[in-house]
């Protein structure tokens, strides 16, 4: 890195930098009302499904004995491993010291905190009785992997802000300072509060490395027991398809399949709408391409492993499963989940045209389509068989199909996730300003002087 | 699904239909058969026992039509259907039963059943009835526990001309109340004063801290409220076992291993304090933005 050491150069530089980099905050125009009146048409008409939901009960799901965890908690399980992703840029890549991370890692903690609290809100909405909530915490038990999932995702929801939150406070004196003439009064005042003062000292850059530097240990236990604890919630049963050893990491290495998706996504959009095409540059989505490529291989070995050890031994219980799922109902959406979301991306990605902006885009999205998919095959086919052989059950039990209530609060939890990320891309830089800067060799000094002196 | 349901609501009513219409025929020689034994008192009183025993529960009480409501309906041994039945009809019919009313053939014996034909015979319009209710007489029991020595002390009294005196020589039932009816434990007949005292068995069984309720009552001669002995602690001790075991996962806040709620405690703990810790640091941001010009 190479120190710029004109002072005009470095001013001229960073305007640039912080012009572009706030483009996201100051824009305002069609566009983005458009998006936002169609988020929040489709919020209400999910708010309304759950109303409908709470009034009426789960009966008006496709929910009854037998799978009583629906599309619900396939979509729950989607949105936790996607919220993994945070761990993985911001804290694993962070501490490797791999430098081209830095710019996506607000991204990961975009999409890790948005879908890391609707994991929250959907296991609300999966409740009969969600005026019972409090009741997990006055009569929960220690011994129950519910509770410690609940304690698990509060811990790394909270870890989450506070990691989005502690890079961005030497943005937000930028933004306080510098965009006193484009921003109304309210957000200033927001980013005057958030920024607790921030002058830029040698003792505060100190301090918030230090708080980072904290987080990001921290979040390595908390971000793989968040998806090792929900794939407990399956594997501390005896349900063939669940009781399997390897739950936990086949988990958090599916996390991180979806969940690099995911950001190669939103760093897409972002390129496209803010025009950040100098700051995601092409390499960015080279890189995550490939380590898309590496996730995707680690996460097709733990498939094998999955698939191919019981499939080999095909004990009783576990045969009707796997048969189910090779050549049974589910054949179809298993295969298709993983020809597409495992091999098919792993083969295309090795090839560089395909790890370009677009191609890799739109592989993503493939990838987090099937990755859904694969959470809802976890799920549901191991449900659909009762322990015991059973006379006279009514068909309604044997076959689960989900209702248009539960796709309506489905998509309410997506369209939900895309206004939390939208929200803080529309207050916060989407890359860190100081960072980058620095990176880019301006000299601190230059990030807290004030443009009128 | 309510095709299905009406569809076979009309297949019962049909079926009960042709039960009601099928008449129980009864083999000719069958049918004349004597009663080998003598209808007296003695049979009567007999039968009567064994129909309280074996037959009430589905035809209920003589005379007060309150069978269970199956289909075919159980008749009651005071009706005319009932009573058109030869000795002989009767006694093959408790014998080999038929559709919902049992065969008694294996678990009754033979003249049992006849004691039964008898006491049926008792409310037969065209014979005398041997066996005859006595008018109910006003009684009173007063009864009370002596936890120590384990007994039912018993008096009681019954009505005479207006007047309540001691009631002697009459039997008086100790049962144990339990959710689903009383059982009995025991008889004890009164002394001529009236007087009675029960010895509770040793082999009773309370509640888990061998609790008992207890009713003391009279024969169906009397009408007598019976008293109720409240939580007399007299019985054994109730085993009930723990469904869960103490050792096990996913149990109960009481029963879960200390290394789990250590391990549970300690994690989360540790994770909150780093995250208190870091939160901190935020306030050591901004006391620095302050102090520092």
């Amino acid at each position: 890195m190479e120190k710029i050491e004109s002072a005009a150069e470095s001013r001229k530089l960073l305007n640039k930098i912080t012009n572009d980099l706030t483009r996201s905050i100051v824009k305002k125009d069609e566009l983005t009302r458009f998006w936002f009146f169609i988020l929040i048409m489709f919020v209400i008409v999910g708010l309304w499904g759950w109303i409908v939901q709470i009034k009426t009960g789960l009966g008006v799901t496709g929910m009854r004995d037998y799978v009583s965890w629906g599309m619900y908690i396939a979509n729950f399980v989607f949105f936790v491993a996607v919220s993994l992703i945070g761990f993985l840029i911001s804290s694993a890549l962070h501490l490797l010291k791999i430098p081209w991370a830095k710019p996506i890692s607000r991204v990961a903690e975009q999409v890790a905190i948005a879908f890391v609290a609707l994991a929250g809100i959907i296991i609300v909405m999966d409740m009969g009785r969600p005026d019972r909530f409090m009741n997990i915490f006055l009569h929960g038990r220690f011994a129950s992997p519910i509770i410690w999932d609940v304690t698990v995702i509060t811990t790394y929801l909270a870890i989450s802000v506070l990691l989005f939150y502690i890079p961005l406070i030497p943005d937000l004196a930028i933004l306080r300072d510098k965009m006193s003439d484009k921003l109304p009064k309210w957000q200033l005042t927001m980013y005057k509060i958030l920024s607790l003062g921030w002058k830029g000292s040698a003792e505060q850059y100190k301090t918030i490395y230090h708080a980072m530097r904290v987080l990001m240990i921290l979040i390595i236990p908390v971000g793989l027991s968040i998806h090792t604890v929900t794939s407990w919630l399956f594997a501390a049963t005896l349900r063939s398809g669940w009781d399997t050893a390897i739950l936990g990491p086949y988990f958090v290495a599916g996390a991180f399949v979806a969940g690099t998706a995911a950001v190669i996504m939103v760093m897409y959009v972002y390129r496209l709408r803010y025009g950040l095409k100098d700051y995601f540059e092409d390499f960015h989505f080279d890189y995550m391409g490939k380590l898309l490529v590496f996730v995707c291989l680690v996460y097709l070995y733990f498939n094998v492993n999955e698939y191919l050890v019981p499939g080999y031994k095909m004990k009783e219980a576990d045969g009707i499963h796997l048969n189910e799922l090779f050549q049974g109902n589910y054949s179809g959406v298993f295969w298709i989940v993983q020809v597409a979301g495992l091999i098919l991306p792993i083969f295309l990605l090795l090839f560089s045209y395909f790890r370009k902006p677009l191609p890799i885009s739109i592989i993503s999205f493939v990838v987090l389509i099937m990755a859904w998919l694969k959470r809802y095959i976890i799920v549901i086919p191991t449900l659909e068989h009762p322990f015991l052989p059973v006379q006279n059950v009514p068909g309604i039990f044997q076959h689960y199909s989900p209702t248009s209530i539960e796709v309506m609060i489905t998509i309410f939890s997506f369209v939900a996730a895309l206004i939390i990320i939208s929200v803080l891309a529309k207050l916060f830089p989407v890359i860190t300003i100081w960072e980058y800067a620095s990176e880019k060799g301006i000299d601190k000094k230059y990030l807290t002087e004030n443009d009128k002196n | 699904m309510n095709n299905k349901i009406s569809y076979i609501i009309i297949a019962i009513l049909f079926l009960s239909v042709q039960s009601f219409a099928q008449e129980w025929l009864v083999p000719g020689d069958q049918r004349n058969i004597k009663n080998p034994l003598e209808y007296n008192l003695d049979n009567v009183q007999k039968g009567k026992d064994l129909y309280l025993k074996n037959c009430k529960s589905c035809h209920g009480d003589p005379g007060k039509n309150n069978a269970l409501p199956l289909v075919p309906p159980p008749v009651d041994i005071t009706s005319e259907k009932m009573q058109k039945n030869t000795v002989g009809e009767l006694f093959y019919k408790i014998t080999n039963g038929r559709g919902g009313m049992p065969q008694f053939k294996t678990n009754i014996s033979e003249d049992d059943r006849w004691r039964i034909v008898n006491y049926i015979m008792n409310f037969n319009p065209n014979r005398e009835p041997v066996l005859v209710a006595a008018p109910k007489v006003k009684a009173k029991i007063m009864a009370s526990v002596n936890e120590k020595e384990r007994k039912v002390e018993v008096f009681a009294e019954h009505e005479v001309k207006g007047k309540y005196s001691s009631l002697g020589n009459e039997q008086i039932t100790i049962s144990a109340k339990k959710y689903f009816g009383n059982i009995k434990i025991g008889e004890v007949t009164t002394d001529n004063n009236g007087r009675a005292e029960f010895n509770i068995p040793e082999s009773l069984i309370g509640d888990e801290e061998g609790n008992v309720n207890m009713v003391v009552s009279l024969g169906e001669d009397y009408i007598a409220e019976a008293v109720l002995l409240e939580e007399a602690k007299v019985g054994q001790n109730k085993k009930v076992q723990k469904l869960i075991k103490p050792g096990i996962l996913w149990s109960t806040n009481e029963n879960i291993q200390i290394w789990l709620l250590l391990s549970y405690i300690g994690a989360v703990g540790a994770a909150w304090a780093a995250i208190a810790y870091v939160v901190f640091q935020l306030i050591k941001v901004k006391r620095l933005g302050k102090t520092e010009h």
